[in-house]
């Protein structure tokens, strides 16, 4: 015979499949009786919830919420709607754990950006040209510039405090790596020597240095 | 109870930012507590003439769109702990904000600040209408030229058609080597075709450029910019200041230029 209620399980989640063919007051008890015998496997946790099989009232799904809290341990926080609002809330998680990955990756841009224009990407980016003051990038990953940046740039903008920023002329007016901010000095000196330079964060500092290979021996991914 | 004051000139490169910084500087410097609110979105300068770009993370913007709260957004001056700068954004464009929005915003600034003082862009479209909104005063920049005259006058019909309390009038970049030689308006033939109230009158002195590159305002200092500049804020303040004896610096000058020159 069909079950009556099935517990999905998901990390932060359970779908309760119910069957469409099962009267409400029937279906009430199965849910009861389910809970109560999977109180153990399910613990004590905080958990939204997805009604799947059958349309139900709101009230309906409300006296089922307060069915489940009474014959297990679990506390109901919320309630995914719809079918989309669960598929964008797998998504996003699932996005998460992509831009994870991507870090590493990285994709070009040609041009120059100019006063007013702003990169904003995902991945690393890596920019074939010059980044001049009143522009800025903003990257999730790390940032390189083969030219000059005189503007602002974000690396690591989601926290990632391994994320770097190299340009073959440094002269930024601000950098950011995760929650760190560094402005330029208010004298600058005169003479500035055209030097590759990478921008990186060491325990809530960033650092200046030119790119030599012991600075490129300690940079993370 | 601050007071709200608009710099304003409808002609662009008169020297409205310069102005504002200035002004704004000399306020400070005379005790006053002063925030300056760059609206010129899309096309900030004021940041860069007070040499606060680098501390730029949020704006104003940011502030309208309730990104941040205004004491996040605002800038505490290098120089004078009593001096802040609400910077414009640059990726924007004037649409970004509106009027009510800030007559809101200057309110609120009302209630910490004895002096708001708003650069105000070229132009009198959205961005300008955005920067009287709140203003209780105007403070007109004009150069000794017909195009900047003309559209100060365009100007000034707009701010009495908006209620503005009372304008004043900044004649600034003032030769008076060229003045003499009957080559360039006087002040007082600024005054005769506007009809406003002068408030300063700033010659024009190539510290000003200097000034500005360096992002260090100059009022105050030896230069006759600067003490005009001063003037203009003593004047706000509501002193009795004489103007200016600009002739005697003519000399000097030219006698420098002849230096420089052989």
């Amino acid at each position: 015979m069909k079950e009556k209620v099935v517990i999905k399980g998901t990390k932060s989640g359970i779908i309760l499949v119910l069957d469409a063919d099962t009267e409400y007051t029937e279906l009430k008890e199965a849910v009861a009786e389910k809970f109560e015998k999977s109180a153990g496997f399910l613990g004590e946790a905080e958990k939204a919830i997805a009604f799947q099989g059958k349309e139900l009232t709101d009230p309906q799904k409300i006296e089922l919420i307060d069915i489940i809290q009474e014959h297990c341990k679990l506390s109901i926080v919320c309630i995914l709607e719809e079918d989309d609002t669960l598929e964008n809330a797998f998504r996003q998680s699932m996005e998460r754990e992509v831009a994870a990955v991507d870090y590493s990756t990285g994709q070009f841009f040609k041009g120059n950006l100019r006063s007013g224009q702003v990169l904003d990407v995902e991945t690393s980016i890596i920019i074939i040209g010059d980044v001049k003051a009143g522009a800025k990038v903003i990257s999730k990953g790390n940032v390189i510039i083969l030219g000059s940046l005189k503007g602002n740039v974000y690396a690591g903008a989601d926290g990632n405090v391994n994320a770097f920023v190299v340009a073959l002329d440094m002269d930024p007016v601000q950098i950011r790596i995760a929650d760190t901010i560094a402005r330029s000095p208010d004298h600058p000196q005169k003479k500035k020597v055209k030097e590759t330079k990478i921008a990186f964060w060491d325990s809530g500092n960033i650092y200046i240095e030119p790119l030599d290979k012991d600075v490129m021996g300690d940079i993370r991914l | 109870m601050g007071e709200v004051i608009v710099i304003t000139s409808g002609k662009g490169g008169v020297g409205k930012t310069t102005t504002t910084a200035n002004v704004g500087t000399g306020l400070a410097m005379l005790g006053k507590k002063v925030v300056l609110i760059d609206t010129d979105i899309g096309l900030r300068n004021l940041d860069v003439v007070m040499g606060l770009e680098n501390r730029i993370v949020y704006n104003l913007v940011d502030v309208v769109e309730n990104n941040c709260r205004i004491k996040q957004a605002l800038i505490k001056d290098k120089r004078y702990p009593n001096l802040y700068l609400l910077p414009s954004a640059q990726t924007k464009d004037k649409t970004a904000v509106s009027p009510e929005q800030m007559k809101k915003l200057a309110d609120e600034l009302r209630e910490e600040f004895d002096y708001i003082l708003m650069d105000c862009p070229a132009g009198i479209e959205q961005g300008f209408k955005n920067a009287i909104a709140g203003a209780d005063r105007a403070l007109v920049v004009t150069t000794p030229e017909v195009s900047a005259v003309r559209d100060a006058d365009r100007i000034i019909g707009l701010l009495e058609a908006n209620e503005i309390g009372s304008t004043h009038l900044i004649v600034n970049r003032l030769r008076t080597d060229m003045v003499k030689e009957g080559n360039m308006m006087s002040s007082d033939d600024v005054v005769e075709i506007l009809a406003v109230d002068l408030i300063g009158v700033v010659p024009d002195d190539e510290q000003i450029v200097i000034s500005t590159n360096q992002g260090e305002p100059l009022v105050g200092s030896e230069s006759m910019a600067g003490q005009a500049y001063m003037n203009v804020c003593k004047r706000i303040l509501g002193e009795e200041v004489p103007y200016l004896d600009l002739e005697a610096t003519r000399g000097f000058f030219q006698k420098l230029k002849s230096i420089f020159k052989k």
